[in-house]
């Protein structure tokens, strides 16, 4: 029974694991870079896990918060002087308010109003996004160059930059910071209900609305550590984020909703299979394909193969 | 304790409860009535999961109506509902401890709580360990009123604990409510088996259409003609 358990649990990460060595011996430049990649859509899927599963609304907003917070954490550099890994705490701080007030102001409206109108209203404050950052920022292309980001490594005749190994561990580090707070605190354990059963949660005496704040606010709120380790290696213009949004979609759903380890693992394997494509000289527009392709092919599988409790 | 008077309630047009007016004191009280008759509506109204049209509902004084239902709970009345409404993806004790984690009194006492609860569902204790998921049915509805007993309520509300459960379960849950009834808990029952639901009330409303048909001590009941013909099968 008790290895049973193990293999099931550990399984993913285990052929996760055989994938990247496997991806390293014959093409080690891939492996790593799309780790590095990876680690990064899981960063910015996490939260969107989070307010789908919990919250239960598709965030069509959610790559614009990520611009946003790369605008600030942008905005805090060039008038501050702060690293953009420094202005995270703030950042964060920041952005639990706006989407917290986003949500109180917006979608606390649309929660009963089914999901079309859900998605039209995110898609409605996408937009308004956008165009703010075109008419703030222009749509110049922005950066900030910090030195420590553009460092590099050969090793084995292999040249990788060092700096993206960041992303591994602010996924890693964000990852296991959400299961602790869902697991360990009693705001955690209560969002874990509502997301099982709101009506439940209500006649145990769980304020579902303020859960519902809180977690759409931390989800936001957590794309502000995002845009701090991207800022330092990303060009910066209004849609730079865009893009996470569907990114994100795809890993929640390649890991099922409610599975935040699962986001880990489908984000870098997805990064790993992106990476590939974009090595072979002249397929490299392909990679978005394998993408998405990759997704169909894990949602017709999982179909077919019904899963088990 | 709690006082309900002329409570209107409609679903858009459909009016579902018609001018209805009922009390629970330090007693059991039980509902009787056919589906549809709007049981569950009357206890979803109390615990503010659904809005009257007019009326009053009061509680130890209060009045509900403007109140969320985790307010409502955390007040002291605690349902056990039609459908369980557990987590599923939790365990059998996780189910249990979030039945007192959000209510300040009872959180103080949770091990007291858990011990007590486990004295009347030994098979709760069992299998502390299940995911609540993956209980049958019968063993989800005796966690159910474990959870809500976890709350310390002054006011047990369940609706219909008897639907889908073996005879031999049924009169073991009954058995459990006398003894729940001891500790000095109010209890509203709504149940379509009022043969069994006579055994632990000591005043009924027969509800139908929405409204009071019949209110009476439960001895009445038991020897009422209606009650007779159309629920007892006499
Ligand atoms: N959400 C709803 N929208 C519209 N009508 C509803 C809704 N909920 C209940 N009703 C209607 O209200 C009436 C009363 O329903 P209710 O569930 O309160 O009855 P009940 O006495 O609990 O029945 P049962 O014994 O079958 O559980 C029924 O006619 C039902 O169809
Ligand atoms: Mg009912």
């Amino acid at each position: 029974m008790e290895s049973i358990s193990f293999w099931k649990k550990y399984k993913n990460i285990l052929f996760l694991i055989l994938l990247i060595v496997a991806v390293a011996i014959w093409k080690p430049h891939a492996a790593i870079y799309g780790l590095q990649r990876g680690s990064l859509y899981a960063l910015a899927g996490l939260p969107l896990s989070l307010t789908l599963g919990i919250v239960g609304i598709m965030n069509l907003s959610h790559g614009d918060f990520l611009s946003l917070g790369i605008y600030i954490v942008y905005m805090f550099s060039v008038n501050t002087g702060m690293d953009p890994l420094v202005s995270i705490l703030p950042v964060f701080i920041l952005l639990f308010l706006l989407g917290a007030g986003v949500y109180k102001l917006t979608i606390t409206k649309v929660l009963k109003a089914g999901h079309l109108n859900q998605l039209l209203l995110t898609f409605g404050i996408s937009m308004i996004l956008l165009e703010v950052m075109n008419l703030i920022w222009t749509s110049r292309p922005r950066s900030v160059y910090v030195d420590y980001a553009s460092s590099s490594v050969t090793v084995a005749g292999v040249r990788f930059g060092t700096y993206e190994f960041l992303y591994v561990v602010f996924a890693i580090a964000v990852l296991i910071g959400l299961q602790l707070f869902l697991k360990k605190t009693r705001l955690g354990q209560a969002s874990f209900a509502v997301g099982q059963n709101p009506r439940g949660a209500k006649i145990v005496g769980i304020n579902t609305s303020f859960v519902y704040l809180i977690v759409f606010g931390i989800s936001v709120a957590i794309l502000g550590i995002a845009a701090g380790v991207m800022v330092p290696r990303f060009a910066i213009f209004p849609s730079v984020g865009s893009s996470y949004t569907m990114k994100s979609f795809c890993l929640v759903a390649m890991a099922g909703l409610g599975n935040l380890t699962g986001i880990l693992i489908s984000g870098i394997a997805l990064g790993v299979g992106e990476a590939i494509v974009q090595s072979i000289p002249g397929y490299a527009g392909w990679s978005d394909i394998v993408f998405f392709g990759v997704l169909i092919a894990v949602i017709m599988i999982r179909s077919i193969r019904r899963p088990s409790l | 304790m709690l006082e309900v008077k002329n409570l209107n309630v409609s679903y858009g047009r459909i009016q579902v409860i018609k001018d209805f007016t009922f009390s629970v004191g330090d007693e059991a009280i039980g509902f009787f009535g056919p589906n549809g008759a709007g049981k569950t509506t009357l206890i979803n109204s109390i615990i503010g999961l659904v809005r009257p049209t007019s009326g009053e509902i009061n509680f130890e004084g209060q009045s509900l109506l403007d109140r969320e239902t985790h307010q409502i709970v955390r007040m002291g009345i605690s349902v056990v509902p039609q459908d369980g409404e557990l987590f599923p993806i939790m365990t059998v004790i996780e189910n249990l401890r979030i039945g007192s984690a959000y209510i300040k009194v009872a959180r103080e006492k949770t091990s007291e709580r858990l011990e007590f609860v486990f004295k009347i569902f030994p098979i709760l204790k069992e299998r502390a360990f299940q995911l609540a998921g993956t209980m049958s049915g019968g063993q989800q509805r005796m966690l159910a009123v474990g959870r809500a007993l976890m709350a310390m309520p002054r006011l047990l509300i369940l609706d219909e604990p008897s639907v889908g459960l073996q005879p031999s379960l049924v009169t073991e849950l009954f058995e459990k409510l006398a003894v729940i009834k001891t500790e000095g808990v109010s209890v509203l029952l709504s149940e379509q088996n009022v043969k069994q639901g006579l055994k632990v009330i000591d005043r009924g409303y027969v509800v139908e259409n929405g409204a009071v048909v019949i209110e009476s001590t439960a001895d009445d009941l038991k020897n009422n003609e209606h009650v007779k013909r159309s629920y007892l099968g006499l």
